[in-house]
Order: structure tokens, then C-alpha cells, then sequence
């Protein structure tokens, strides 16, 4: 990485700008916080926030889109790449950008229109609901005394007939004349209309009230009936104004292409806005600085150099660079998986090659099929060939891809193709039992049946990928020359493995190897018990700070431990398949049975394949994250992240994809 | 007859056990990724990633529980002696106990995982091996299991 700093004139900043764009090759990043002396700088937040209201509104109105008509979508569409678009299209889409934000608001303006229509619907259910016992009421329900006789309507807390309710209003007041109709009950509630001589007006609403008499909330000047019927129509008519709303946003849907591309414009345009902001200016002249891969240092003096008149100038990166990671096709698809642990930083070296191999390696151990790894190849070859795919998913693709390679090549070491499917075929035929091993011409192992030893290579792969690691620390420790740290406590450690590695062949193969193992191991032992205790104080401080190091030997243990599962996933995948390969040839050679067959041949391999491969995946991820990069990798580097176009929907005609 | 008697009752103890912890670990992971999936629901990839995690047990438990079919002559071979049927019923138990309480700690961690990856997708990677974390015992379980089933065929006991 080198730092890179560009002075050039102000007329030409658009131009120059747009190529830098365009071609991704600088990060900037602003001199200090405020412009140097002399220069200064612009305050381009408000039209940023004005560009990024915008975006937002059309995702807001993209969002409603999505929910009121939805975009038919093939499930293979995610792979597609985005569409190209050349500048002079760019230019007709930033012209039609304010008829298309309108658009935008008009679509968000509907959709709480119909917020508000569904509020109003829970409105009118509640006053519904709360009218249904008065619906035999014939009068309204704020009818008032007429010269006589006095009104009152009202419900009661609990249920009441006509002779509970007379005992309990002589029982309240014995002389009370009254009238009633009761037009509701329920375990809860009482309705009812209650007439009395007008004289009598007080006492029986004094005895109405202690056995709890209330009025209804919300009278009205209109019969139930009415009222209901009334709610009801404004209910209709809610009902289809919604439904008109919603045809309406639905016909804006026509415009979804436009309205995505419409936002990547904004995007595009608030990253060049930030940028801006970034810039020291003076009058005439303007000065950007940034960071630059120093493999491209020459490609953006020339492409600088024909797009303005300017002064480029590199220099030396300092600590807190970002950093780009550089690999070969072949690791290239597996940096994303390092970069989702860390980015390495400048004290790292980048992982990623050493990953990537075992990455495939161990995937395919896991996944150990070789008709599954012929369709993963097969089926990521021709999503790249047909979709096009933009270079993450490319990416992506590719890594499956290598996978798929890896999973064929332990298969066919497993002898298992799609399980032990050309065995059960060539039973089902022929009517001959035969084995996967007599089948295939070469030597294989068996899952089942050689479990342990190939219990014991998971271990020894094991082995040499968690030396591998310590390796890598070795050499770090090297370069930043910290001699002690790589000889002792690394270089150490590796002996100490090693030696157990040829103990462990000793013990099966013969005795002078295996005291070789022990020796390597005692001495390697010995060794850490002399240096571990360097740090501590004083010759029992350092001899127990020695000891205790020991310990640490069951870390190791149960990181090879951990490896034991390069088998158990592998016998998972083939003795699932083994058994759909059984489920399907339970119905014999009929037509009908073939049909069955085939039926569960798909299906339960299509599950073996998800299930499988999902657990290859993180596991082999794990083994990666936890048992090798805890040996020598510290990430925590910032990525590189160039001033690029970021756009989701269309990437412009000759620019660099990032 | 006893030895197929204890063989049977073994694969089962083996697959049902194991099945009880992934079941309920799925379980819960599944709830709550249900309700991550309620407010966004183009996370769905991540979170089903996260929730198969704690259902490998009951897939241990089910091969342990084959295994000892094939190798105890239901589908086929000859019948084990009453000793073997103790040796796969006290095979089973290593898997069958052991994938049931880690199918249950598995579904903790995943739920504790997708809550942290609800908020902050960058930490999923991180979730997903700190779910794996526990996944060892399992695993181990698993193999103590698998060795002494495969073997089992050839004790003279």
C-alpha cells in the first residue's frame, strides 16, 4: 500500500473524480481533521443528507412495492449479475430523478393513507362491537324524559332476568313503580330500558345504582340499528378506498426498475459527495490524498494523466493503512471467509492461501461424495456461465466450486457415489449383493468399517494443518524478529508434536522410531521447561512458569481431538445416503416401484445434500477460525475499501467492480 | 433373543435420546429465529444456518442407532449374543445422553447467536463457531459410540 496524493485544478475536479470512481483504484481518506493552511473545505452535508433522504425514500417506497406487488422473482435470479449501464444513461436517469423521487412520495403518501384506513377499521369494529347489545333497542340511545315519564338506559354488571331484576329493585326501593325491557344479557352484562313515573326519577336511579346501573359511554342521537347500519357502510366504503389505494401504488409498480436505479444514482452521488468533502481546496486548485495499492500505482498515474492535467504523488504507507488482500484464482474465492473472521493487519501474513487449501480439503473430507461433488462442480459452472454473476457471487460460486473438486477426490477415496448407489443398483438388477469396494478398482476405505483408521488420518491431518499454523506463527515471529518467541515458544512446541507424531508411528510400526519420537518429545519438553519460565523471577519462579507451560499440551489435545469430526461428518454423509439408497429400492423393479424409487432417490439425496453441506461448511470454517488461526493469526486490519461505485442495481459501462 | 432384544432397545436409546436434545435445541432456536425473521425477513439464510446448528446430535444418534441394525441382524447377518446387545446398549448410552444435554446447551448458544446476529450481521461467523464450540461433546460422544458399535461384531462375549 502506498499513500498517494493528487493535485490538480479545480475546473477539472468533476472529471477527474468520475474516472477515480469509475475505476476503484483509491481509497481517500482526509490530510487531518481540518483543512491545512491556506486551503479550504467545502460543507457538503446538507446536500449529502438531501441525497440520502432520497435513497432512503425510494427504499421505503421500493419496500411497499415489494409488499403490495410483488416482483415474481426465479429462486436462481440472486445469482444474476447487475446491469450495465453506460453515462449517458446515467444521464437520463438523473434527469428523470425528480419525477421519480415524486413518484416515490406519492407511494409513501398512499401507503399511510392506508395506515390510516386500517386504523380506521379497528375504529369502527370496536364501536360495532360496542353497539351489538343495543341492536333491539328502537330508540336512540340518548333518548331524553318526556313530560311524564323518565328514560333510563343503562346496562348492569352481572345477569340479570326480569324477577331477579324486580326483587332487586323492591329489595333497594319498595315503593318504586317502574316499566322495563331488557334487550341484552350475558354471564356479565345486563341491557335494559327502564321507564319510570318522572317523580320517581330519583329513587330509581338511586336504586339503580347500587346494584351497579351505568350509562352507555357514547350515546347517540340515532337507534342502534341505524348507527350499525351506518358503521357498516363506512366500513365499505373503507374497505374500497384501501383497495383503491392499493391499486393505485400497484400501478406504480411499472416503475421498480426505475426507482432501484433512481437510488443507486443518489448512492453514487453521496459517495462522491463525501469525497468531496474530504478534498483541500483552494480557488483555482484542489488536492485529494488517499491510498493506493502499490501494484496499481502506475495504472492511476496514467489514467490521472489523461483525464486532467495534474501532479501525482506516491508515498510510503504508514502502520494504520488499509490493506488489500492479493491472491491467486485458486485462494482468491476463500478470502471472504478470512475477511469475515478479520482482515489482517500489517503485523499478519494473509492466511488466505494456506485457508483456502485446506478449506476445499477439509470440506471435501466432510462432504466425502463423489456424486455430490460432480453436481456442485456442475451446477456452480453453469451458474457462472448463465448468470453472469457480479465478482462476490462469482466468488462464492468459485469456492463451492473447488469444494465440489475436493468432495469428488474423497468419494472416490471413500467409494461413495451418491452413497453406495451403483452397488444397490447393480442388487437390484442383477440380484447380486456386491460391496463398494469390489466395485471400484481402486483401493478404498470404509466409512463403517475402517472408522478407526480413518479416525486416525483426521488426527494426522490434524496434525500437520496445526503445525502448519504454528509454522506461519514461526515465521511472523521471524520477521518482526522476535527470536525468542519463535524459537522457545513456538519452535518448541512444534518439535514437541512432531516428536509425538513419530511416537505415535512408532508405537504401530517399529521400536527404534518410536524411541526417536520419544526422544525428539522428552528433549523438545525439557526444552520448554527451561524457557517458559523466562519472564518470571527467580529459579523457582522460572522452573514452576517452565512446569505449568507443560499444561498447555491439553490445549493441543483437544484441538486434535476436535479434528475427529473430519469423520463423523464424513460417515454422516455416507450413511445417509446409504440409507435413502435402501428406503428407495424397497419396492422392487416395477414400474411402479422404479417410479417410487426415483421419487425417494431425489428427494432423500437432496436432503442429505443440504444437511451435509451446511455441516461441512461450518465445520470446516470452525476448524479454520478455531483451531488454526488461534495459533498465529491476529487480524484486526482495516480493508481497503476504495472510492468505487457502490451501487446494488446497475454498475456503469468499463468501471471496476470492487 | 436377548442379544437382539438389547440391540434393538440400544439403537433405540441411541436415536430417541439424541433426538430429544436436538429436537429441543432446534426447538428453541427455531422459535426464536422465527421471531428475528418476523421483523427482517431477508436474514432467513443466516438464521437457518443457525438454527440447524444443535440438530447434528439427533443425525449422530440416528447413524449410531443404524449401525447397530445393520450390525445386529435386523436387516440382514447373523444375531448378536446376549453380551454384544449389552455392548451396543451400553454404547448407545454415550450418544444418547450425551447428544440429548448438548443438543440442549447447542440450543442456547444458537439462541444467544441469533439474537447477536439479529442486531449486528457482521457477527455471524462469530455466532456460528461459538455454537460449534459445543458441538465437541457431541462429538466425541459420537465417536466412543461409533467405535465400540463397529467393533462390537467381533467381541467373543
Amino acid at each position: 500500500m502506498k499513500t498517494v496524493r493528487i493535485i490538480a485544478l479545480r475546473k477539472d475536479r468533476k472529471r477527474l473524480l468520475e474516472h477515480l470512481q469509475d475505476s476503484a483504484l483509491v481509497q481517500v481518506t482526509k490530510s487531518s481533521e481540518t483543512a491545512a493552511e491556506g486551503f479550504e473545505r467545502f460543507d457538503t452535508s446538507a446536500q449529502l443528507k438531501q441525497f440520502e433522504r432520497n435513497a432512503e425514500l425510494t427504499e421505503q417506497a421500493l419496500k411497499i412495492l415489494a409488499r403490495v406487488a410483488p416482483e415474481k422473482k426465479g429462486m436462481l435470479d440472486s445469482f444474476k449479475g447487475r446491469r450495465e449501464v453506460d453515462p449517458d444513461e446515467i444521464g437520463r436517469i438523473a434527469a428523470d430523478s425528480a419525477k421519480i423521487i415524486g413518484i416515490c412520495q406519492k407511494i409513501v403518501k398512499l401507503n399511510k393513507q392506508r395506515a390510516d384506513y386500517a386504523a380506521e377499521q379497528v375504529r369502527i369494529r370496536t364501536s360495532l362491537a360496542q353497539l351489538e347489545p343495543w341492536k333491539k333497542l328502537d330508540i336512540p340511545l340518548n333518548t331524553k324524559d318526556t313530560p311524564t315519564t323518565a328514560v333510563l338506559i343503562g346496562t348492569l354488571p352481572k345477569m340479570f332476568d326480569g324477577t331477579l331484576l324486580s326483587e332487586a329493585l323492591a329489595k333497594e326501593c319498595p315503593e318504586l313503580v317502574f316499566e322495563y325491557e331488557i334487550l341484552y344479557t350475558s354471564a356479565n352484562m345486563t341491557c335494559l330500558v327502564l321507564f319510570t313515573p318522572k317523580k320517581q326519577r330519583e329513587e330509581a336511579e338511586r336504586a339503580l345504582r347500587t346494584i351497579g346501573f351505568s350509562q352507555p359511554l357514547n350515546p347517540t342521537s340515532r337507534t342502534p340499528a341505524v348507527k350499525m347500519q351506518r358503521q357498516q357502510q363506512k366500513s365499505e366504503e373503507t374497505v374500497q378506498k384501501d383497495e383503491e389505494a392499493r391499486k393505485e401504488i400497484a400501478a406504480l409498480a411499472e416503475y421498480r426498475q426505475a426507482i432501484c436505479e433512481t437510488q443507486d444514482y443518489f448512492v453514487l452521488r453521496s459517495e462522491k459527495y463525501k469525497v468531496l468533502a474530504d478534498l483541500d481546496q483552494t480557488k483555482h486548485v484542489f488536492v485529494l490524498n488517499g491510498y493506493v495499492p502499490e501494484e496499481d500505482c502506475a495504472k492511476l498515474e496514467t489514467l490521472c494523466g489523461k483525464a486532467a492535467p495534474c501532479v501525482v504523488e506516491f508515498g510510503e504507507a504508514d502502520e494504520d493503512a488499509p490493506v488489500k488482500l492479493k491472491n491467486s484464482r485458486f485462494a482468491e474465492p476463500a478470502q471472504s471467509i478470512v475477511t469475515m473472521y478479520s482482515t489482517p493487519s500489517h503485523e499478519d501474513i494473509d492466511p488466505t492461501p494456506i485457508l483456502a487449501f485446506f478449506f476445499y480439503f477439509f470440506f471435501g473430507m466432510m462432504f466425502s461424495d463423489a456424486g455430490y461433488g460432480l453436481l456442485m462442480i456442475i451446477a456452480t459452472a453453469i451458474a457462472i456461465k448463465v448468470f453472469k454473476p457480479d465478482k462476490r457471487m462469482y466468488n462464492n460460486l468459485k469456492l463451492f466450486q473447488y469444494c465440489g473438486v475436493a468432495t469428488v477426490f474423497w468419494g472416490l477415496v471413500f467409494g461413495s457415489i451418491f452413497g453406495d448407489a451403483p452397488a444397490m443398483f447393480y442388487k437390484m438388477f442383477t440380484g447380486n449383493e456386491i460391496t463398494m469396494k469390489a466395485l471400484l478398482p481402486w483401493p478404498t476405505l470404509d466409512t463403517q468399517k475402517d472408522a478407526l483408521m480413518i479416525m486416525i488420518l483426521s488426527i494426522a491431518l490434524g496434525m500437520v494443518h496445526i503445525i502448519v499454523g504454528m509454522g506461519c506463527k514461526f515465521y511472523v515471529c521471524l520477521k518482526r524478529k522476535e527470536y525468542a518467541k519463535a524459537f522457545f515458544d513456538t519452535g518448541l512446541w512444534i518439535l514437541l508434536l512432531i516428536g509425538a507424531a513419530v511416537l505415535a508411528v512408532g508405537m504401530a510400526t517399529n521400536a527404534v522410531v518410536l524411541y526417536i519420537g520419544t526422544g525428539i518429545a522428552v528433549a523438545a519438553a525439557i526444552g520448554l521447561v527451561l524457557t517458559q519460565g523466562r519472564e518470571k523471577k527467580g529459579f523457582f519462579g522460572k522452573l514452576l512458569g517452565g512446569v505449568a507451560s507443560l499444561y498447555d499440551i491439553t490445549s493441543y489435545i483437544s484441538d486434535l481431538l476436535s479434528y475427529s469430526r473430519l469423520l463423523a461428518l464424513g460417515l454422516t454423509t455416507g450413511v445417509m445416503a446409504q440409507v435413502f439408497n435402501m428406503l428407495s429400492n424397497l419396492f422392487g423393479t416395477s414400474p411402479v416401484g422404479i417410479l417410487f424409487m426415483a421419487v425417494i432417490f431425489i428427494v432423500g439425496h437432496a436432503i442429505t445434500i443440504g444437511l451435509n453441506a451446511l455441516g461441512s461448511y461450518v465445520h470446516t470454517m470452525r476448524l479454520q477460525y478455531v483451531e488454526m488461526f488461534s495459533k498465529f493469526y491476529e487480524g484486526g486490519g482495516r480493508p481497503f475499501q476504495p472510492f468505487s461505485t457502490k451501487s446494488k442495481y446497475f454498475r456503469t459501462k468499463g468501471s471496476k467492480e470492487e | 433373543m436377548y442379544g437382539m432384544f438389547l440391540a434393538i432397545l440400544a439403537a433405540s436409546v441411541a436415536t430417541v435420546f439424541a433426538g430429544i436434545g436436538s429436537a429441543k435445541g432446534v426447538g428453541s432456536a427455531a422459535q426464536t429465529s422465527m421471531g428475528v425473521l418476523s421483523e427482517d425477513s431477508s436474514k432467513f439464510g443466516k438464521m437457518l444456518v443457525l438454527t440447524l446448528l444443535p440438530g447434528t446430535q439427533g443425525l449422530y444418534g440416528f447413524i449410531v442407532g443404524f449401525l447397530i441394525l445393520i450390525n445386529c441382524g435386523v436387516l440382514g447377518g447373523s444375531l448378536p449374543t446376549t453380551g454384544q446387545g449389552f455392548a451396543f446398549l451400553g454404547a448407545s448410552v454415550a450418544i444418547g445422553i450425551g447428544g440429548m444435554i448438548s443438543g440442549f446447551a447447542q440450543g442456547k448458544a444458537a439462541v444467544s447467536g441469533i439474537t447477536m446476529t439479529a442486531k449486528d450481521e457482521k457477527n455471524f461467523s462469530k455466532a456460528m463457531v461459538s455454537i460449534t464450540l459445543v458441538e465437541i461433546y457431541a462429538l466425541l460422544a459420537f465417536i466412543v459410540s461409533l467405535l465400540v458399535v463397529i467393533s462390537v461384531p467381533n467381541l467373543k462375549v
